[in-house]
């Protein structure tokens, strides 16, 4: 063939080549088959929801209690490894990272038919820098996040625990799930040959939006010094439970809340059920002795009694409705600011008869008890207190010292910071506030008020009658901070057998505990310690005062509070109270 | 001879002169397809910008939280007590003797200072 022929041939031939590939063109642009255009379009179509972080959970300094972080899921392609012969490089340099070992990764990576196994989930970027550094081959690390607690067990029972799913499991994070979960962000867009998207094409970016923080009143120093003294009291009295809670009297704000056992939400999937209780507001026990200022206040404020009455403690036993009550120290006569003092259960249980049952029925039930006090946290109980109908001949003098009645430390602990907050029954609360990823405050919980069991006038009564127990002969001087007056009251119950146990008392198994407040005067805080089961001691102010002192002691001082007065920097809620003379004075001051 | 070939061949020459309105439409065809591709190629380039720098957002605040994290960890009243006894630092908060409280005017401010160590602090050293 000469140059001519060939030049033809070479002609036709590209020019058969361009008209198939414009053929091809036109046929795939202008009428392509509607299979065509799925495959097309599934190959180019990307689409992608990204949840956003949930928020974060703050004390009231702003110190983080939880969030969420970045994390991997160390995956890896087991196919593409065995045909590149890394095996044994990579398992080396995993089992180096993982928890697991050098077999077990080979077990895993060894399924030359499977193209993705997960070795690990959730591991911090940290641990995985040195393996990203190795760049090994067929080693993925997918991006995700993880919920984590950065002061481990700190306040375990408050926050709570978020789950895998980023659902809260327990605590605030389970209340407040709704304001905490972030918003879902889509991303519609293409995709080009190399599988990247190709931005020009993206038709829908929703921005995932992070859930909204949460500022609580707790403050991790101080629910740190009660969960040490937790521990200490643990330590020595190996009991079944320990709790604590701390309280400012003014604004129901609760400012630590402790319970023992306790666990780290880091690790929640591996904590007992049990552990995860939060006591303070779900175990309801007898509180024994405590119950005595209450029923003494009410006793005061309705006037069935002032403080000089004297009352006959029977040397200590006493017959009444055919059944004994007893004294621990027997006792004559003693005036009702000693029955507090000495804590005589025959005195306070004849004070309560003089009020009847009627009256003391009412009084409990205004002090709060029997109702939730509607923290904002899951699984709070109510408590039990039987109506007057339920009650037998003697259940009045029973309820005046602490039994046939079944209290949380949260309604224990409310009812005596009324009396020091002047006979007003605040809300405790636990939320301060509620911040959007925007920087706006959702909302901001303000103090509320539940009630007014008792009058002002016999509050500072209470308060001066509750001094006492602490000073010299009585029974929670181990509850006595140095330099501060303490107003407070021990509490010692038996221990209820349950009735597949034959019901009753135990002999030797009891829940101590002491509630008390400080300064006397102008109380800023209330704290109570209760302990299910000490061995060893069962008196509330032996067991639980000592606890009480380092955790008083401690936050005093940490707050700032003088044994005059209130700290006034402090008071986010209603602040101090200052009487109205200073007010002026003060005013004329400016 | 040749001079009326010449001749010839110029009247057989029809110069049809290239339509100006065909030349300019075409050049603002030529430009409108380039400034596409340009506008195109741009906005690819943009879109990369704008990943890149989004993976670098991203990257960023997940860097700042896990510092957040590890600070915050850090400060955990445990870890510094821990700390403390590491560097063997014996720190006590002010026992209520070891502290006066100065008031300011008649104001209910207080002002409270540690205690030093030759003795209570005077007001008038404010």
């Amino acid at each position: 063939m000469n140059y001519k022929g060939r030049t033809i041939l070479a002609s036709v031939l590209m020019a058969t080549v361009f008209a198939g590939l414009g053929v091809r063109l036109a046929f795939l642009h202008l009428k392509p088959s509607p299979e065509t255009l799925v495959r097309i379009e599934s190959g180019r179509h990307l689409e992608e929801e990204t949840r956003g972080p949930r928020g974060r959970i703050l004390d009231r300094n702003g110190n983080i209690l939880a969030v969420d972080i970045a994390a991997r899921h160390l995956c890896a392609d087991p196919k593409f490894i065995l045909e590149n012969g890394d095996i044994q490089q990579v398992c080396e340099a995993i089992a180096g990272v993982v928890p697991l070992s050098r077999s077990e990764i080979w077990t895993l990576l060894d399924q030359p038919e499977r193209q993705y196994v997960r070795i690990q989930k959730y591991m911090r970027e940290k641990t995985l820098e040195q393996l990203k550094e190795m760049k090994l081959k067929g080693v993925i690390l997918e991006e995700t996040s993880m919920r984590n607690y950065p002061k481990g067990a700190l306040g375990a029972h408050v926050i709570g625990f978020s789950n895998c799913e980023g659902v809260g499991g327990a605590g605030i994070e389970q209340r407040l799930n709704s304001y905490l979960q972030g918003t879902t962000g889509r991303k519609v867009s293409l995709k080009d040959g190399r599988r990247h998207e190709i931005y020009s094409r993206r038709t829908v970016d929703i921005e995932p939006q992070s859930g909204a923080d949460i500022y609580l009143t707790i403050d991790q120093q101080v629910q740190h010094f009660a969960e040490k003294a937790l521990d200490a009291l643990v330590a020595k009295y190996q009991p079944q439970g320990a709790w604590a809670i701390v309280q400012n009297v003014r604004s129901g704000e609760i400012l630590a809340m402790a319970s023992w056992p306790a666990y780290n939400p880091n690790r929640y999937g591996s904590a007992p059920p049990e552990w995860m209780r939060n006591r303070t507001i779900s175990y309801g026990y007898e509180p024994g002795s405590v119950m005595k200022a209450m029923i003494i206040a009410s006793a005061l404020d309705g006037g069935y009694v002032t403080p000089r009455d004297v009352f006959d403690c029977e040397n200590g036993h006493w017959m009444y409705g055919g059944r004994a009550l007893n004294d621990s120290h027997g006792e004559g006569l003693l005036s009702v600011a000693d029955i507090i003092k000495k804590s005589s259960n025959i005195g306070a249980a004849k004070i309560a008869l003089q009020m009847g049952n009627e009256k003391t029925y009412q009084s409990l039930k205004s002090f709060g008890f029997g109702a939730r006090t509607g923290i904002d946290l899951p699984g709070e109980e109510g408590g039990i207190l039987w109506t007057v109908k339920n009650w037998s001949k003697i259940s009045i003098t029973r309820l005046a010292m602490g039994h046939e009645i079944n209290v949380t430390a949260l309604q224990m602990l409310s009812a005596l910071s009324a009396i020091a907050n002047d006979g007003v029954r605040m809300r405790p609360y636990l939320v301060d506030k509620v911040v959007d990823a925007a920087g706006e405050t959702v909302f901001k919980t303000l103090p509320g008020e539940l009630g007014r069991p008792i009058r002002p006038e016999t509050a500072k009564t209470m308060r001066r009658l509750l001094a006492r127990v602490t000073q010299p002969g009585g029974t929670g001087t181990k509850a006595a901070v140095r330099g501060y007056p303490v107003a407070g009251k021990t509490g010692t119950a038996q221990k209820v057998r349950p009735k597949e146990e034959g019901g009753g008392y135990y002999d030797h198994k009891y829940f101590a505990s002491f509630a008390g407040f400080l300064p006397v005067e102008n109380p800023a805080i209330s704290i109570i310690v209760v302990v299910d089961d000490p061995q060893g001691a069962h008196y509330g102010g032996s067991v639980c005062g000592p606890a009480f002192r380092i955790i008083a002691d401690q936050t005093v001082r940490y707050l700032r509070i003088s044994p005059q007065g209130f700290p006034t920097e402090y008071v986010s809620g209603l602040g101090p109270i200052v009487p109205e003379e200073k007010k002026s004075a003060e005013a004329g001051a400016l | 001879m040749k001079k009326k070939q010449k001749r010839k061949s110029r009247k057989a020459e029809v110069r049809i002169p290239f339509p100006n309105m065909l030349a300019m439409v075409l050049v603002c065809v030529a430009a409108s397809g380039l400034s596409y591709i340009w506008l195109c190629a741009r906005c690819d380039t943009l879109g990369s910008e704008i990943k890149k720098l989004e993976s670098e957002r991203h990257n960023v605040r997940q860097r700042a939280i896990n510092e957040q994290d590890r600070w915050s960890n850090m400060l955990a009243p445990a870890n510094f007590e821990r700390a403390l006894k590491h560097h063997k630092l014996a720190m006590t908060l002010p026992s209520e003797r070891q502290i006066v409280r100065v008031r300011r005017g008649s104001s209910e401010r207080v002002l409270t200072l540690a205690y030093n160590q030759k003795g209570f602090m005077n007001a008038d050293e404010l």
